[in-house]
């Protein structure tokens, strides 16, 4: 028996990666509908920040992730922006990553419409810019001294959408989503600095490393990978991609808690038998 | 973007997201050019971001309007790529000088008071508010305060970790596990939330509109490594044979 058992442990890798694959792609086919019935508290917390931001308020979102982290990212981004079209609030989008910037043109060619925005009166998208340290240092005193046009080269001086919008005194709330470590900027040099509430949404990987931030009150709430993108979309009632990546991510940790659990089974049963 | 260019791309994205997980059965030549492909459209795309959004509007723009305050920067960037001849190398120190001493102003003052002063307040205070809060609040900044002391003491090698200063030091390491752990959990997820986002575009170009994409082309992989499994095994028989 013992030699069977031990047999699972020269287990071809591969049979894995099918398993892995089976449990991501059957969900993809055919959604299960599990639910995701917890909601953070640092989700919460984003959520009702925005939502309690009156109508009109400037909302500056640095959207910083290019396809790499498509799939935890972009729909977090999508919610917060439907959040903030939702509240008739005006937003600010800029980057710091070059790969960004179609992604970003994806979101508001599809949400603008929704919600019958308009580029320039309701929102605008700044170009790439490089070094996000220089940029957010240049935007506390000026940020016309930094971003002169829009992503489509238009004169953003004169757009309604940036009435009264100078530096971060004049704005309500800043989030950043991102795949890098560009929240640190966020939150040393704006929130920290000038009193702006920072919140954020990152990759599910880069979470735990904010909590410390959190702890603190630094950083107002943060999104956490496809979970956190889902619980958003909960919390706002619209469900998106993210809802749909819960069903793939409960079985594909579902196979490795049971792939944990059998080959720790299978060695204590080897080891004292 | 018009039809037939949607559908090009789907068929380029669905090709290079196969060629890449085929490496998981075994190193072929489609990984490789999907590997060399991912990192030139990189590089591609980075260069005409660059000269699109950087210098087109922050250096030739300005010039070409007269403002040739930009040429200071312009010039000391520039000096970097000096580096690459060694005779006149040294004047890349200029550049450098700026950019360490700009970038150590920045982030010294702004490091301090982020992820130290403001740490070591946000540690601290919670336990000053101790009559205010609710248990559940006086237990999780405990652990907080007990943790951090904890952990920094493990790191601490001026004091020999032993008797009472290991018990110390071991808890310490309970909490970087736990930490681990966490971060672990999460890197799995994220990772299968990175691998959902893949399956979920192979699903979406398998459909009639996009002439389906990924069984073709999953097929047409299966086909190649059978092909070459069958030649590789015959040219083994035949190299057995003539010896």
């Amino acid at each position: 028996m013992k030699e069977t058992l031990q047999k699972f442990f020269k287990i071809d890798r591969r049979w894995i990666f099918l398993l892995l694959t089976l449990a991501l792609f059957i969900p993809v086919m055919k959604p299960l509908g599990l639910p995701n019935k917890s909601i953070a508290q640092e989700t919460e917390r984003v959520y009702k920040a925005i939502d309690a931001l009156p109508p009109g308020s400037f909302l500056m979102l640095s959207l910083d992730y290019d396809p790499s982290t498509k799939p935890e990212l972009h729909p977090m981004a999508t919610a917060l922006v439907r959040h903030a079209f939702k509240k008739n609030l005006r937003v600010g989008v800029v980057t710091y990553v070059s790969g960004s910037t179609g992604l970003i043109e994806e979101i508001f060619s599809k949400v603008s419409k929704e919600y019958n925005k308009v580029d320039g009166v309701d929102y605008v998208v700044f170009p790439y810019m490089p070094n996000v340290v220089a940029a957010l240092t240049q935007m506390a005193s000026n940020m016309y001294g930094i971003y002169t046009v829009d992503r489509n080269g238009r004169d953003v001086s004169t757009m309604p959408v940036l009435n009264g919008i100078k530096n971060y005194k004049n704005m309500a709330m800043v989030v950043c989503v991102t795949g890098t470590g560009i929240m640190d900027s966020w939150v040393a040099l704006v929130g920290d600095k000038f009193n702006v509430p920072v919140a954020g949404g990152v990759t599910a990987i880069s979470q735990p490393g904010y909590g410390p931030y959190l702890q603190t009150g630094q950083l107002k709430g943060l999104l956490g990978g496809m979970k956190g993108a889902a619980e958003y979309e909960v919390l706002l009632g619209q469900p998106g991609k993210g809802t749909s990546g819960i069903d793939a991510l409960n079985l594909g940790n579902l196979l490795v808690l049971v792939l944990i659990l059998t080959s720790n089974i299978i060695l204590l049963v080897v080891k004292f038998l | 973007m018009s039809e037939p260019w949607m559908i090009a791309g789907a068929w380029l994205a669905t090709g290079l997201t196969i060629a890449l997980f085929s490496f998981l059965y075994k190193d072929n030549p489609f990984f490789k050019i999907a590997e060399h492909l991912y990192l030139g459209a990189g590089m591609g795309w980075l260069f005409q971001v660059s000269v699109f959004s950087v210098w087109g509007p922050k250096i030739w723009t300005p010039i070409s309007n007269g403002d040739l305050m930009v040429l200071v920067p312009s010039i000391l960037g520039l000096s970097l790529m000096t580096q690459f001849i060694p005779k006149i190398s040294w004047i890349s120190r200029y550049g450098f000088t700026f950019l360490m001493g700009y970038g150590a102003g920045l982030a010294i003052p702004a490091s301090l008071a982020t992820d130290f002063m403001n740490q070591i307040m946000g540690t601290l205070q919670p336990l000053a508010g101790v009559s205010s809060m609710t248990p559940l609040a006086i237990v999780n900044s405990l652990i907080v305060a007990v943790g951090l002391v904890c952990v920094l003491f493990y790191f601490f090698f001026s004091v020999e970790h032993q008797g009472h200063f290991k018990k110390v030091s071991n808890i310490g390491v309970y909490f970087l596990m736990i930490y681990f752990g966490a971060s672990f959990g999460n890197t799995v997820m994220a990772r299968f939330s990175l691998l959902y986002g893949r399956f979920d575009d192979l699903y979406t170009f398998s459909g009639g509109n996009y002439f389906y994409a990924t069984q073709i082309i999953l097929a047409g992989m299966v086909v190649y490594f059978i092909v070459h499994e069958l030649l590789r095994k015959k040219e083994a028989s035949e190299g057995e044979a003539a010896q």
